[in-house]
């Protein structure tokens, strides 16, 4: 018995089996009026019963219970839930920066991952790549479009010095839809992120904003005197006894770390920090499950 | 705090291109990374630009200033002074004498190693605005170097110092020192001595005097004389006297006599402390013959050099004396003395030369003789000084402790002879042609004497036949005691160990080279005067000397005795100079100026490791 061929060189078959079960939760319900999988807050049409009201005159008679009506001869009315297509951006960051020790690698998984979440659950979901030449995925939906999104995450040239703030500003003009915007960088732009972090909120999507660092930048081993040079915009930094500093730089990313995850929760988003050398399955199964990213 | 060479300040100049060249360090390792972002924001950071978080960014810097600051201190050559005032020039005086090879314990060092020792860390710690001139003295002093600041040639100076067997002579070296102030300007003197010489002197200081005395040495015994008389019966009664030093304890040994290397006599000895036992022994020898006294003590000695003296015995023969018939008196006063012959004689041929003369014809003054008694005849270097009239007189006063004069009144002796004094010739003036006035007429000199070198010259300046002293008991006591000092002087009558020092007076041919060696490589040549007479000659080591003059066979001659004072070890405390000024000993070693730069280099070294460990260290997570 030979085993099935792999869709995708960025997921395993395993893998794409084991997402099948799962959807993306997110917090708030900005979706799109046209009605998907994705349950919407508001009362809807579905079979899935959400809460009792009070009946007002003009409301649909189908929806009365009859049976409280028989038992205390007040009417209320059944809501049910609205099953509406929620749009899903998944936008990867493809700036020079993330050519550093596998950072792109899972960037573009975790894009394949949360896109295909987001074609199974019937959603929409549109990917760009942010810091380079506009790459964009037009939003498709149905898990037909797997293969048209594998396509274009493996088609992803990185590089480039765009920052990510005017990468998402790019994409935005041409985004149409509510839902959630995933954000797959490593977020170390001089540039202000809040900007950017409030016109995703205006276009109603929320900010799921995964950084990707590298081990080395995690925990450099750094000594003596260097002369830092910037992989993107070539600047240079010299750096007196760096083993000095390292603490201090710690404190620094922790800092940077917690404003982003500010940033998010500010904006009912969500923040998940991440080593580029952690395996996608403990990143998606274990460390999103856990932080109810996913569901 | 100073600083030898202040001159290599200069080299502080050098941390402005060590500061220059490490913020323009051109080999800066690249590292490139993500962003710059964090890090900007940790440069940026208060902590990072405060004082000492600056200070701790370049610790590297810091320390690579600290290391060249120390480096340029050393090269400064910073001292701790350790005296209030020091001198530019310093001689350094260095007693040599027998006394400094005591040990201070069995198998310890010399009072002259330490002596060594003192003075090496001098030059050790000798800055380069400091000049030292070594001075060695013994009997004589003798300089080893001028004023140098090699510290090379001042170490080979001190290492070729040896002990000498004689006396130290305080003022040889301070006559020395006081001739080196001819060629340079100093104030201040280092003596260092085991403060074994007299103490007071005559010397008036030009200079001060810093007298560090080295500490006592241990007990030491030794032979102080060693002398031998003449026995009847071919015999030789031999005396050897010892002595101990006078911290020593009393302690017991032996005394062994050798006579021309056979043992011929051995005696048990206890030496008390503060005596100095005298020991007998008898040996038969008509011929030449060596002795050889040699003292072994039971417990710790510490100075070898005076356990054992030598002592040449001559051959026994009869006095050969001349005495003209005319001088009835005397040749009947000599006849009835022992062991001497008479000439002219009927039966015998007159020999080459006498041993005694007693004559009162200049003519017979052509005879070779070592004494020479002159009667009534007024030597040739005093005629310009004394004249002889024909006046009575008597003695006025006369040197009775004199050997010639002993047992001899001459209170009652009239004298036919007026010798009389020029009236230009002063008191001193017979001392000047080196006479001695051994009896003092009312007018002039009535007997003189010389010695010089090995010949006696007694001189009456009155005739006795022309006096009542032939009349007197004293008169044949008188010719007894020429005859005893011819004896003497001929070496027939008794003989004593020479002392180091200096060589007893020989007579050789005259005008003559002669070859001197002896113990320890001496070696030395010189000349005989007109008369054959050789004096002067040093011998400044303990032993035997061998003097050759190419024709006749060689003569053996033997230095072994040393100072009593020296065998005595004592020590001044403190020393008396002429103009009442009193310089005390220390013996507390001072403090030399303390060199720093060897101190700072290892700090540099410290700082250098600190420096490489910082540098090579793993980065760690503060």
């Amino acid at each position: 018995m030979t085993s099935a061929p792999q869709l995708t060189s960025l997921l395993t078959n395993r893998d794409l089996d084991r997402l099948a079960r799962l959807r993306i939760n997110a917090a708030r319900r900005f979706t799109n009026r046209s009605r998907g999988e994705h349950l919407a807050a508001k009362g809807g049409t579905s079979t899935e019963f959400c809460d009792f009201r009070d009946y007002s005159p003009g409301d649909d008679v189908r929806f009365v219970d009859w049976n409280i009506f028989a038992r205390i001869e007040r009417a209320y009315v059944k809501q049910f839930h609205q099953e509406e297509e929620m749009h899903v951006a998944v936008l990867v960051d493809a700036s020079n920066s993330m050519l550093f020790e596998g950072k792109f690698e899972l960037a573009r998984r975790l894009a394949a991952a949360l896109g295909v979440l987001g074609l199974r659950a019937q959603e929409k979901v549109s990917a760009g790549a942010l810091g380079g030449a506009a790459q964009r995925l037009r939003p498709c939906t149905g898990r037909m479009s797997m293969g048209k999104l594998f396509g274009f995450l493996e088609s992803l040239a990185p590089g480039g010095e765009t920052p990510i703030e005017q990468g998402i500003e790019m994409f935005l003009r041409q985004h149409r839809g509510r839902g959630v915007a995933v954000v797959l960088s490593d977020f170390l732009s001089a540039g202000d992120l809040r900007r950017a972090f409030n016109q995703l909120h205006s276009a109603g999507l929320e900010v799921f904003a995964v950084q990707i660092l590298a081990p080395s930048e995690l925990a450099p081993e750094l000594a003596g005197d260097l002369r830092f040079v910037d992989c993107e915009t070539s600047g240079h930094l010299d750096i007196s006894s760096a083993g000095d500093l390292l603490g201090l730089y710690h404190e620094y990313r922790l800092a940077h770390e917690a404003q982003l995850s500010g940033l998010c929760q500010q904006r009912s988003g969500k923040f998940l920090s991440v080593s580029a050398a952690e395996p996608i399955e403990q990143v998606v199964f274990g460390t999103m499950r856990k932080k109810g990213w996913i569901v | 705090m100073s600083f030898s060479a202040l001159s290599a300040a200069w080299l502080f100049t050098l941390l402005i291109p060590l500061v220059v060249f490490y913020f323009l360090k051109l080999k800066r390792p690249r590292h490139t990374i993500p962003s710059l972002v964090l890090w900007r924001q940790v440069l940026a950071d208060q902590r990072v630009n405060a004082p000492f978080q600056k200070f701790k960014r370049n610790l590297l810097l810091l320390l690579q200033i600290l290391l060249l600051t120390l480096l340029v201190l050393a090269a400064m050559q910073p001292f701790l002074r350790r005296e209030a005032s020091r001198a530019q020039r310093l001689p350094v005086l260095i007693d040599i004498s027998a006394s400094m090879a005591a040990l201070d314990a069995p198998g310890g060092t010399s009072r002259l190693d330490a002596a060594k020792k003192r003075v090496r860390e001098l030059i050790d710690t000798l800055p380069p605005d400091q000049d030292l001139a070594l001075i060695a003295f013994g009997q004589s002093a003798r300089r080893l170097t001028g004023f140098t600041n090699n510290r090379r040639e001042l170490r080979l100076a001190l290492d070729s110092l040896a002990v000498e067997d004689v006396t130290g002579d305080l003022d040889e070296a301070l006559r020395m020192a006081q001739a080196l102030t001819r060629t340079a300007a100093f104030d201040k003197v280092l003596l260092l001595s085991d403060g074994n010489f007299p103490a007071r002197t005559n010397f008036e200081l030009p200079f001060k005097i810093d007298f560090q005395r080295l500490a006592d040495a241990g007990p030491n015994y030794g032979i102080t004389a060693f002398n031998a008389r003449r026995a009847p019966g071919g015999k030789w009664d031999v005396f050897v006297q010892l002595a101990a030093s006078t911290e020593a304890e009393t302690a017991s040994g032996t005394v062994e006599l050798e006579q021309d290397g056979t043992v011929v006599g051995t005696e048990s000895v206890t030496i008390p402390k503060g005596a100095t036992p005298r020991l007998v022994f008898q040996v038969a020898s008509d011929q030449p013959a060596q002795l050889r006294a040699r003292l072994t003590t039971t417990g710790f000695d510490s100075l070898a050099a005076d356990n054992t003296a030598s002592l040449d015995l001559p051959a026994a023969r009869p006095l050969a004396v001349f005495c003209p018939p005319k001088l009835t008196a005397y040749r009947h006063a000599l006849a009835s003395l022992d062991a001497l012959t008479l000439f002219p004689a009927e039966t015998l041929p007159p020999p080459a030369a006498f041993d005694l003369v007693i004559t009162d014809d200049p003519d017979d003054l052509a005879y070779p003789a070592r004494t020479r008694c002159l009667i009534g005849l007024v030597p040739e270097e005093l005629k310009a000084l004394v004249s002889v009239k024909s006046e009575n007189t008597t003695a006025i006063d006369w040197r009775r402790e004199s050997p010639l004069l002993q047992h001899v009144q001459l209170g009652d002796v009239v004298f036919m002879d007026q010798p009389v004094s020029a009236a230009a010739a002063k008191d001193d003036a017979f001392a000047n042609l080196g006479f001695e006035i051994l009896a003092q007429g009312p007018r002039g000199p009535l007997i003189v004497e010389r010695t010089d070198g090995d010949a006696l010259l007694i001189a009456l300046l009155f005739h006795t036949d022309r006096s009542t002293l032939p009349y007197r008991v004293g008169f044949p006591i008188f010719v007894s005691n020429v005859v005893q000092a011819a004896l003497k002087q001929s070496g027939l009558a008794e003989a004593a160990a020479a002392r180091t020092g200096v060589l007893p007076p020989l007579t050789l041919a005259p005008n003559r080279a002669v070859h001197i060696t002896g113990p320890d490589r001496f070696a030395r040549d010189e000349r005989t005067d007109d008369r054959g007479q050789l004096t002067g000659i040093p011998a400044p080591r303990a032993g035997d000397y061998t003097i050759t003059d190419g024709t006749t066979p060689p003569r053996h001659l033997g230095a072994s005795l040393l100072s009593p004072a020296e065998t005595s070890l004592a020590a001044v405390t403190q020393i008396e100079f002429a103009d009442q000024l009193t310089v005390a000993a220390t013996t507390t070693v001072p403090k030399a100026d303390r060199s720093l730069w060897w101190l700072l280099a290892c700090a540099g070294f410290v700082v250098l490791l600190v420096e490489w460990w910082w540098f090579q260290r793993r980065p760690g997570v503060a």
